[in-house]
């Protein structure tokens, strides 16, 4: 396996605002790597570095073996960049769009016809290929966009959050695609801001406030989280939250929605006693159960952390 | 540089042109509407400018003078009033353009071949009234005193005329003097540039809707992008380098003496010349509204006022001479109105040809130089 | 001006606290708009000033230094002195003295030069004759009619005062015998005749128009070409509100546009401000409140941006060809000059030279001042209601 992304202190200021802050990083070729971290953390900055769309304010990358900061129009044919938010030429047909990037991407003539094809297929929007790209649904629009990025049939894909706005069947089918486009070889680098996508990935780099703060297998990071979760539906939300604070054994206490995740020391001693806890204290609850933990919960222990250690300082 | 590359992103641009109907009609329409206002409204004959007339005078001369002069239609008699205090509140609440003033000894001044005790007063305000009502007020009264002056001379004996020096005016190309003429194949010129302001958007327009950060992300060269830019336009132009010269020409009544390929072609190289600059002003401004505000300041108005249409560049301070030499409007008014009316060749026009080229690839490399494919 | 817009206000009154407050977020995020595109209100607001200056000084001045060909076949004092007064008036430059009529053809067809002036043989042999009448063949380049009318008056001025001359020598009379029989002329307002006295203050007005036409039609189609305008919709302002909000700006910028511009016509071209200059500005604020009704409309009528300034483009040049400022309104036909009466600008352009150069009042200017309250109110009140609708 080679390298297909190689950064040395990659960073990008604007203004006295560090948005990447010496990022280090290294990307084999063939991996699926995923890039979380919360809203603002850096992600769309350091993808659009990437594919040279951002001048390099101190540091080094290569990318496909080409240097970012000297050679980056050499990059752009190897690689098929997703802006974050809709970018393609909404007043043009799906085919319209697709013949464009082919163009400006030199597929060449013979094999156009038959990768045209594919490629609709495969996003399937073969029966929406004459419709504007404007009329189409939030899904099909990133749908299209990937397809654009594909045109050229790049080792490298850089996507940007490709699937926020976007409904749970249409993100399965997106991500069902990506996996396809994994399997086949393309090196894939994805934005996301679910924890669930960043589980599918084969690496995930957690990123917070310009640094690259964690970067392993999402099995790895996982395991950084002490103790066991243990899922908790309360009926009286706020009562069941101030109390399992309190309880001994318990380390740290997450909301989602109406339930408590809670992380223990020691997840099978320790639910029967956090149970009678509840029951002890009059506070009725629906159901109380042993989960396995997710990226999810992994993420929100490590930022939550790193907030208490910044505001520390 | 790629032709397929040029080719896509024209292809692309003239799908948007065409698909947004009403701006197409806007785009293609706009030109032809302005020329038709401004050929209208800048050559309209002067007609019943509206006078006042103060008589102290009172005689059967000085009323004979005062219908003479207003015979014809050119001025209008607004009013006859008995004070200067009535003539000034008529100038000055601008009801007439001028006034005229004859003196009470107006008639015995004439008749003795004294003088001639007028006074035309103007409304400094408006000169082109006032300057009219004078020149004919002043050629009225010469030729209803050179006869008087012409029989008192041969009374002196002399042979000599009122007027020795016998000057014999042609005019060629324009041999009526009529603006309208010559204004019009000017305006052309300016109306055919429009396309230009609406060029200065479409980056702008790109980068607004973010399309531009995934182009910037393709191998598309900044070149290829630029000139796929102006293509359509340079095609939508050429619609009104036909249709507009045969407007003048039937509604109008404008000759085209020259030969009409010519003009197709050197009005194609005036297209790119200035659709450079608009895309010049594409590259610097981030949003649609500037890029408006600037295009209007650096090609419209400069357009109008700069390019010698209405006002002789030779009459300029010389800094201005030298910028009206880097409007591409300039080089092809001389362009239209030669072959519209001096019915000049190639082998005239090349230098203003050369010009355009040079000052279209000066701007379109700018560009391109200083457009970066980077979003900051 | 438009008292509807004060009307309404005033109605609201009530709730005008909360409201105000509303008016202000949406003002003060325009702003914060303005602030980030920064080159756009830099435009409005210097563009004007900076134009108004080149273009004023660059044409704002007599015709001068017209390229004029000579060919002086007499070569004797009497057709050196013609040509020396000819330069005299500063109308002419000598591009050349030649010696033959193909350089003058070609130099005519190639655009070289305005004027060419033939000088005959027998020139000064005909002026000492006392009975003789030289010619003196012109020929002027019809192709650029506004130098050659300028050139024709020179020559025909020249003409005249060297043959008013010539006939008294001729006569054996000193000039002083000699009564002329040209009027005498004085001009008002503007007594030396200074061009940028009554070019620059149309000129003014008419920048004042074009800056609040562009910059008001730009307010919504803006948002609404880049959807913005939905997302200001479904948030609790009223069309009212928002229409307000977004009128700040294009008056606060528009306003002080105009005092710029107005400094500059002052100190640059010594455009002076005879009548009240409170006056002058309380009815710019009118006048702008009216282009920008205009502006509204035609911003709710467009769907994108570039629409809206081909739209300014159209309505912007009508207003300007009916202004009296290109042509005087005199010499169109009647049908034209009555539309030229419900253009705002025309009144507007009478205002602004009443003002600044026959130092006008209300007393003289109120028919102008009234026309534009009725067609204020007028303007007002449509673009309002259609905005409104538009928005709801």
């Amino acid at each position: 396996m080679t390298a297909i992304i190689e950064t040395q202190g990659l960073t990008r200021l604007y203004k006295d605002n560090r948005a990447v802050d010496g990022l280090d990083l290294d990307i084999q070729s063939g991996e699926l790597f995923g890039l979380v971290g919360p809203d603002g953390a850096g992600k769309t900055t350091t993808l659009r570095l990437l594919a040279g769309l951002l001048f390099i304010s101190e540091g080094s990358a290569t990318v496909a073996e080409f240097d970012l900061a000297s050679q980056s129009e050499a990059i752009k044919p190897n690689i098929g960049y997703m802006a974050q938010q809709f970018s393609l030429y909404a007043e043009l047909s799906v085919l319209e769009n697709l013949l464009f990037f082919a163009d400006i991407y030199d597929v060449k003539k013979d094999k156009l016809q038959e990768r045209v094809d594919r490629l609709l297929t495969f996003a399937g929007l073969t029966e929406f290929k004459d419709r504007r790209a404007a009329h189409l649904s939030g899904g099909m629009q990133k749908k299209l966009a990937l397809s654009c990025t594909l045109i050229h049939q790049p080792p490298l894909l850089l996507l940007d959050e490709p699937t926020t706005g976007v409904d749970p069947v249409s993100r399965r089918e997106f991500w069902n695609i990506l996996t396809e486009l994994h399997m086949e070889g393309t090196t894939i680098i994805v934005s996301t801001p679910y924890m669930d996508e960043a589980d599918r990935c084969s690496r995930v780099g957690l990123m917070y406030e310009g640094k690259l703060v964690i970067c392993d297998t999402p099995k790895n990071i996982r395991a950084q989280l002490k103790g066991d979760l243990i899922e908790v539906f309360p009926d009286d939300w706020q009562a069941a939250h101030q109390l399992a604070q309190t309880l001994p054994g318990v380390l740290e206490v997450q909301t989602y929605g109406e339930t408590l995740h809670l992380f223990v020391d020691d997840g099978a001693k320790q639910l029967k006693a956090i149970e009678k806890s509840f029951n002890k204290n009059g506070i009725s609850i629906s159901s109380i159960r042993a989960a396995p933990t997710r990226m999810e919960e992994a993420f929100i222990s490590l930022i939550r952390r790193l907030e208490d250690e910044t505001s520390a300082k | 540089m790629s032709f397929r590359h040029i080719w896509a992103v024209t292809r692309k641009e003239l799908n948007h042109i065409i698909r947004d109907r009403s701006t197409l009609i806007l785009v293609l329409l706009t030109p032809t509407a302005l020329l038709l206002l401004m050929a209208y409204a800048l050559t309209a004959d002067l007609k019943n400018v509206p006078i006042a007339v103060l008589d102290y005078d009172r005689s059967a001369l000085s009323r004979s003078f005062v219908s003479q002069i207003t015979a014809g239609g050119d001025l209008e008699l607004y009013a006859q009033v008995d004070t200067f205090d009535e003539l000034e509140d008529l100038l000055m609440h601008g009801k007439v353009k001028a006034a005229l003033v004859i003196d009470p000894a107006f008639s015995s001044d004439l008749m003795a071949l004294r003088g001639l005790p007028l006074q035309i007063i103007i409304d400094g305000t408006e000169p082109e009234s006032g300057g009219f009502a004078v020149d004919h007020i002043a050629w009225r009264a010469e030729e209803f005193v050179n006869r008087a002056l012409e029989d008192q001379i041969q009374a002196m004996g002399s042979m000599t005329s009122l007027q020795p020096i016998d000057l014999r005016v042609r005019t060629w190309y324009n041999p009526s003097l009529k603006p309208r003429v010559d204004l019009i194949p000017g305006l052309i010129s300016m109306v055919l540039g429009f396309p230009a302001l609406s060029v200065a958007l479409t980056l702008a327009h790109e980068r607004e809707h973010g399309t531009l950060e995934q182009l910037m992300a393709t191998p598309i060269g900044r070149a290829e992008l630029l000139l796929g830019k102006m293509i359509p336009y340079v095609l939508v132009g050429l619609v009104n380098v036909i249709v507009i010269p045969i407007l003048a020409m039937i509604w109008f009544k404008i000759p085209f003496n020259g030969n009409p390929i010519l003009f197709f072609f050197l009005s194609a190289i005036f297209l790119f010349a200035i659709l450079s600059m608009g895309i010049l002003i594409g590259v610097f401004m981030k949003t649609q509204a500037a890029a408006l505000a600037l295009s209007f300041l650096l090609i419209f108005f400069p357009g109008f006022f700069l390019t010698g249409i209405f006002f002789p560049i030779a009459s300029m301070p010389e800094i201005m001479r030298l910028e009206a030499l880097g409007l591409p409007g300039t080089h092809y008014a001389i362009i239209t109105r030669g072959v519209f009316l001096t019915a000049i060749g190639l082998d005239v026009l090349w230098p203003y040809a050369v010009m355009l080229v040079l000052l279209g690839f000066a701007f379109t490399g700018v560009a391109a130089l200083f457009f970066r494919k980077k979003l900051g | 001006m438009s008292p509807i817009y004060l009307y309404t206000i005033f109605t609201c009154l009530p709730k005008s606290i909360t409201m105000l407050r509303r008016i202000i977020a949406i003002a003060q995020k325009e702003f914060i708009h303005l602030r980030n595109d920064w080159w756009m209100p830099a435009f409005m607001l210097f563009g004007g000033v900076l134009e108004l200056l080149l273009v004023g000084w660059a044409t704002s001045r007599p015709i001068t230094n017209l390229p004029i060909m000579v060919w002086d076949q007499d070569q004797s004092a009497a057709s050196r002195e013609i040509v020396t007064t000819l330069i005299n008036t500063d109308t002419f430059v000598i591009e050349d003295y030649v010696s033959d009529m193909d350089t003058i053809e070609d130099a005519l067809d190639r655009g070289d030069i305005n004027v060419a002036v033939i000088i005959p043989p027998d020139y000064s042999e005909k002026i000492a004759d006392p009975s003789g009448q030289p010619t003196l063949p012109i020929i002027l380049n019809g192709a650029e009619s506004i130098p050659a009318l300028a050139a024709l008056r020179a020559i025909e001025g020249v003409t005249r005062d060297l043959g008013e001359r010539i006939t008294l020598q001729r006569l054996g009379m000193s000039p002083d015998e000699f009564e002329s029989f040209i009027p005498s002329l004085r001009v008002w307002f503007n007594e030396a005749l200074n061009e940028a006295l009554y070019t620059t203050p149309a000129e003014l007005g008419l920048m004042l128009e074009f800056t609040v036409l562009l910059f008001a039609s730009l307010s919504l189609s803006r948002e609404k070409e880049l959807g913005t305008l939905e997302q200001l919709l479904v948030m609790p302002f009223s069309s009212l509100e928002i229409i307000i909000g977004k009128a700040i700006p294009v008056i606060i910028i528009g306003f002080v546009d105009f005092v710029l511009m107005l400094s500059m016509v002052n100190i640059a071209f010594d455009v002076p401000i005879r009548g009240s200059l409170l006056l002058l500005l309380i009815l710019a604020f009118g006048y702008l409140l009216v282009e920008l009704g205009k502006g509204m409309v035609i911003s709710v009528i467009s769907r994108t941006q570039h629409q809206a300034f081909l739209l300014v483009m159209l309505v912007g040049m009508v207003d300007f060809m009916f202004t009296g400022y290109a042509a005087p309104v005199e010499g169109m036909p009647k049908a034209a000059q009555f539309f030229a009466n419900i253009v705002p600008a025309h009144h507007w352009l009478e205002i602004v030279r009443g003002i600044l150069l026959k130092g006008a009042g209300l007393d003289v200017l109120w028919p102008h001042v009234l026309a534009l309250a009725i067609l204020g109110t007028i303007i007002g009140t449509f673009s309002l209601r259609y905005v409104r609708r538009a928005l709801d």
